[in-house]
């Protein structure tokens, strides 16, 4: 009987410890995951140019304003830009302003040259497709003076007008106008035989990684079939040794054959690239222009890019393009309005309720009454409160959505957990707290005020910082309330959007996964750092004498 | 001399109803001012209920009645129109379980001056200091008056709980067994305490220990199943009791 009674307990013990260490387990392998998720963006980029970039493609630089977040471009961009299909910055950088392409007058012939390495020469068929927003300016300084005073310009101008090799420009570093930087440009890309690239049956060409490249191009890879592509042998071919795309094939860490013609000049180039057209499974490198002017296919590339997800400027900029990009200051920001304005709301109005209750209310039905309402009210889900606090603030009222409709919302739905705690707290001040202090003249007003509530502080600010992380975590009853506007709040009855709302859009909307969860692992911080506090509060409060009654 | 003494509390046929449960049956008595009054008697025979009937702290318990009279100075406590914040102000009393608030020291003797509106620092600051001297404490903790008053012995925190009753200056003492919940030496200190305070103050003690009875009080009253049996000086009611019942109560033969 003992031994047993020992083997059961035993086990039970046993189960409870393991039961415990799992729960942690899994503890910190959510909170693990959602904050490497949120620190580190690591994501697939595709595109059809390799990652190395050119800070003097053919002797050209590509200037913006010093103040762009922006250190590379894509051919494909740059083109864009000065052919219209950007009007902004938006998708380039993340920024919001607006795009200014600047070129030197092609009429002239520094203009000329700029126009034959963006469009193409017209012996190699280019055809000059300048956009409708392109400003001409006469010279190449000019163009460069504009760009520094217009923090949304850009412009394409030969290298050696800009002297120095960190891209200051004199005339416009006297102009006083700010300073200027130059893009790299990457334009690298790997060109195909179209009769790799075309469908056969339902086998298509896949995505072609690093690895892939390296092996197609080092002879591991013999066969397209072995990327998904058609049975057809591998033709790696090189370019003509001595030019550029040589030079930039070879700084992309993929020459690994050699052995091309030794004539770099045009003709050399024409023969390279009509014989990527003409021979069956070839491939090789090409500048994107040259490739799409000969009419060779460009095979797709990806990558794998990381980086950090949770930056500084993620805290402190504000949100653009629903959060795509940007930061979320004014996120934050909005959602320390909701909290203060909530707690502003609901922790006077929650601990007056709960005096009521213990101090003055008698038992009764209206007592009884009210208990219910507040206990099947702590229990209703929070989307009952959204339509609710929808129908009644947002509309009956109209409050419209805002910050003032989604606090009053909040502050119904946790007004109920503040009474309760609130009440739990007074009600465990001993009786005998209360009657010395009456017992020494004071009143019962006095006696709440000066040593019942005090005495019951802990358990009150206990209570409040719960409901206070409740409403910092709640989505549900803000998004028919409190409305989805990602901008900074400019009054009570301007949309605006919390943390955890944020986060819900950025996945809901599929806007950026990234960004919800580097805004997910700011959530999870400031919830800890509510805590923290709480428990700080606390056990100073407890020194000072207000946790536990003495030997009572 | 007591009898010459001048009357503190008159009480007169005094009943009191805890809903239909008799705890106290017309009771009659006359407290003398500047004197200890002890309360004896087994438990539940009344003597808190008669206690706190003196600064109508039963006006806290629900469902009381009471009929009969009590004057204290001529005030007549019972009646309705009483100022009971002033009559507590008057009539101070010390609970069984010190029951200090958590607070400073300092805040606990200052809390009944302020809340009769003395904002005065200075005059806070020597009410402090004449309290706790008054109650025998100021030495052990002049160091710490800052420091919750959670932090003192059980003895200390009973008697800064004297020393916060006489720190708003009241005219009478109830003491509710002040001693039962503290040890011998804390409890020789309260004692010695009495002797000094009842040259300033009424004193009514309520006490399970007849030998604390016999030291500290210059009359004792005893109550048996709310009636009071026997009031008399102390040491004629414990050497030559009149009553057969005092008698047995006082020889052990029963509470
Ligand atoms: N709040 C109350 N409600 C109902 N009955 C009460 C209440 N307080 C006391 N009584 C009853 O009144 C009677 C007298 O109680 P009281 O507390 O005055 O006795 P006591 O002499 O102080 O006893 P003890 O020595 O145990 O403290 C007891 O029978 C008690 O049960
Ligand atoms: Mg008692």
């Amino acid at each position: 009987m003992r031994n047993g009674a020992k083997r059961s307990q035993a086990v039970a013990f046993g189960a409870i410890r393991f039961l415990s260490v799992l729960t942690i387990v899994i503890l910190g392998l959510i909170l693990g995951f959602i904050l490497f998720k949120g620190l580190r963006y690591s994501s697939v980029e595709r595109g059809t140019v390799l990652a190395m970039a050119e800070r003097e493609p053919d002797g050209f630089v590509v200037v913006v304003n010093a103040g762009r977040d922006m250190e590379t471009a894509s051919w494909d961009e740059l083109y864009g830009m000065f052919s219209d299909e950007y009007i902004n910055w938006a998708k380039l950088d993340g920024g919001a302003d607006d795009l200014l392409p600047v070129a030197v007058d092609p009429a002239s012939e520094d203009g000329a040259a700029v126009e034959a390495f963006l469009f193409g020469s017209e012996d190699a068929g280019g055809y000059p497709l300048w956009g409708g927003l392109v400003r001409f300016a006469p010279t190449a300084a000019e163009a460069l003076a504009i760009v520094a005073s217009t923090p949304g310009a850009v412009c394409v101008v030969a290298a050696d007008s800009v002297v120095a090799a960190d891209g200051v420009v004199p005339s416009a570093a006297a102009a006083g106008a700010g300073g200027v930087k130059t893009l790299g440009i990457r334009r690298l890309a790997v060109a195909i035989n179209s009769d790799v690239s075309d469908f056969v049956g339902d086998s298509y060409l896949e995505d072609l990684s690093d690895d892939d490249l390296e092996g197609l191009f080092s002879g591991r890879i013999r066969n397209w079939a072995e990327l998904g592509g058609p049975d057809l042998a591998v033709a790696p071919l090189a370019p003509p040794e001595g030019g550029a795309l040589a030079a930039a094939w070879e700084r992309a860490g993929l020459s690994g054959s050699g052995g091309g013609s030794a004539d770099s000049g045009a003709e050399g180039m024409a023969a390279y690239l009509s014989g990527l057209y003409d021979t069956s499974g070839a491939v090789g490198p090409a500048f994107a222009l040259d490739a799409s002017l000969a009419g060779i296919p460009t095979a797709w590339l990806t990558r794998r890019v990381s980086g950090w997800n949770l930056t500084p400027r993620f805290i402190l900029e504000a949100p653009r393009l629903s959060g795509k990009t940007g930061g979320i200051s004014s996120i934050i920001l909005n959602t320390l309005f909701m909290v203060l304005l909530t707690m502003a709301m609901a922790a006077p109005i929650g601990v007056a309720a709960a005096v009521y209750l213990v101090e003055y209310a008698r038992d009764g039905r209206v007592l009884a009454l009210l208990r219910l309402g507040t206990e099947t009210l702590a229990g209703i889900p929070s989307i009952i409160f959204g339509l609710f606090g929808f129908l009644f603030f947002v509309d009956v009222l109209g409050f419209g959505f805002g910050l003032l409709s989604g606090s009053l919302t909040l502050t119904l739905m946790i007004l109920p957990t503040i009474v309760r705690s609130a009440e739990e707290a007074l009600k465990a001040v001993p009786r005998s707290m209360r009657e010395g202090s009456l017992a020494l003249g004071a009143t019962k007003l006095q006696t709440i005020g000066r040593v019942v509530v005090p005495a019951a502080m802990p358990g009150i600010a206990t209570g409040v910082i719960l409901a206070m992380g409740r409403a910092v975590g709640e989505t549900a009853a803000l998004i028919f309330t409190m409305g989805s506007d990602y901008q900074l709040a400019d009054g009570l009855f301007s949309s605006a959007r919390s943390l955890s709302t944020h986060v819900y859009l950025l996945f809901a909307e599929g806007v950026s996964f990234d960004k919800a969860f580097a805004t997910a692992t700011v959530l999870v911080v400031v919830v800890l750092g509510i805590n923290l506090a709480a428990k700080r509060v606390i056990s100073s409060m407890s020194r000072s004498g207000a946790a536990r009654q003495g030997n009572a | 001399m007591m009898s010459e003494a001048e009357t503190a509390f008159s009480i007169r046929g005094l009943d009191l109803w805890y809903g239909k449960s008799q705890a106290l049956k017309s009771v009659t008595a006359d407290l003398p001012a500047r004197s200890v009054t002890a309360l004896i008697g087994p438990s539940g025979c009344g003597k808190s209920t008669f206690l706190r009937t003196l600064n109508r702290m039963n006006d806290l318990v629900g469902g009381v009645r009471i009929e009969g009279s009590v004057l204290y100075d001529g005030v007549d406590v019972l009646s309705p129109s009483t100022d009971v914040i002033d009559l507590r102000k008057r009539v101070g009393m010390v609970f069984q379980k010190p029951n200090p608030f958590p607070m400073s020291l300092y805040d606990n003797i200052a809390y009944g001056p302020r809340v009769h509106g003395v904002k005065d620092k200075a005059r806070l600051d020597d009410v402090v200091e004449s309290s706790l001297v008054r109650a025998a404490l100021f030495d052990e903790v002049k160091d710490r008056l800052h420091e919750s008053a959670l932090g003192l012995s059980g003895g200390q925190q009973q008697r800064l709980c004297i020393a916060r009753v006489l720190a708003v200056e009241p005219e009478v003492v109830l003491m509710d067994e002040p001693t039962s919940a503290l040890d011998p030496i804390s409890t020789a200190k309260i004692e010695a305490l009495l002797d000094e305070l009842k040259r300033d103050y009424t004193i009514v003690i309520v006490t399970h220990n007849m030998q604390q009875a016999g030291r500290v009080s210059d009359r004792t009253a005893f109550f048996l199943l709310g009636e009071l049996v026997e009031y008399a000086a102390t040491k004629e009611l414990f050497f030559n009791p009149a009553d057969e019942r005092t008698e047995n109560y006082i020889s052990g033969r029963f509470g």
